[in-house]
């Protein structure tokens, strides 16, 4: 009888620590909202550029205010949450390819070699590489077709002519930021419901 | 140290994770402040979990994580345990 408490015993508190790491590991880490709001982000600096004063101001002024809002967001949110690795790793490739298609835009812009097509590819094409690298760390189909989405667009923004670039850019910022923004959400919301009934 | 269901559920908790503050810790394990705190003093005595105080918009906050001496602990355990099940087995 001993031998078998023991047992069941030992099993459960296998059990235990296989559950208590799991669910550290699997901790829902909202970002949803960011697609979204850089989303928007895009659509207003875009509609500066195109109809407001003072249009090389516009994308800087809307990328740089766009990125203080996620910090504070950010930092507001992430109160009570657990830091991961895995949440770690996927800001840090976010981080890396703003930071990095902030400078290259600048850069190029501040030389006067950026032009409209480019400026739509390059943008594409930044967002398509952080969309990958965070698909194949979640192993996540559904943001991979949002990759290969931003790919065909950062294809047609330089291949095509600007007005093709233009609405395709449209769309894909709704499709791939806002739409996947409010999909993200609503998973999240639902994955938060699953971890709170099993807490 | 390992061996009591509280201290061994936050030890495996903190094992998934880099950080974790005092409220997320309660809700996973639903254990009381009181309890709670005791059984994280006991852990960090034995420097299995490090404790760091800060005010995050003025409110603060306690946040733990594992340290190498934890892990290896935890790991410890866990083989134990397996060669006890084994052994049973």
């Amino acid at each position: 009888m001993t031998v078998e408490t023991n047992e069941k015993d030992l099993a459960e508190r296998v059990k235990l620590i296989e559950s208590m790491m799991t669910e550290g590991r699997q901790t829902t880490e909202g970002w949803g909202w960011t697609f979204v709001l850089w989303g928007v982000a895009f659509y207003a600096a875009m509609a500066w550029s195109a109809w407001g004063p003072k249009a090389t101001l516009a994308w800087p002024v809307t990328m740089i205010a766009a990125f203080v809002l996620t910090g504070v967001i950010a930092s507001r949110r992430a109160r009570s949450r657990p830091r991961t690795t895995m949440g770690r790793a996927l800001g840090a490739v976010w981080m890396a390819t703003g930071i990095s298609m902030f400078v290259l835009l600048i850069a190029l812009a501040g030389e006067g070699l950026l032009e409209t097509q480019a400026f739509m590819g390059i943008l594409a094409a930044m967002l398509g590489v952080a969309n990958a690298a965070s698909s194949f760390i979640l192993k996540w189909k559904v943001q991979f077709g949002c990759t290969v989405i931003w790919w065909a667009t950062c294809w047609i923004c330089v291949v095509g002519t600007d007005t093709q670039g233009t609405v395709t850019l449209l769309i894909t910022v709704f499709l791939c930021q806002i739409l996947f923004g409010v999909y993200c959400m609503i998973s999240e919301a639902r994955a938060r419901r699953s971890e709170e009934i099993h807490a | 140290m390992v061996h009591g269901k509280l201290r061994l559920a936050l030890l495996s908790l903190l094992a998934g994770v880099e950080t974790a503050e005092f409220t997320w810790l309660r809700t996973k394990t639903g254990a009381t402040d009181g309890n709670l705190g005791a059984q994280l003093m006991k852990l960090e005595e034995a420097g299995y979990v490090a404790m760091k105080k800060k005010f995050v918009q003025r409110k603060p906050q306690t946040i733990y994580r594992l340290t190498e001496k934890g892990r290896t602990a935890l790991s410890e355990y866990i083989a134990a345990l397996k060669t006890l099940l084994g052994g049973a087995m």
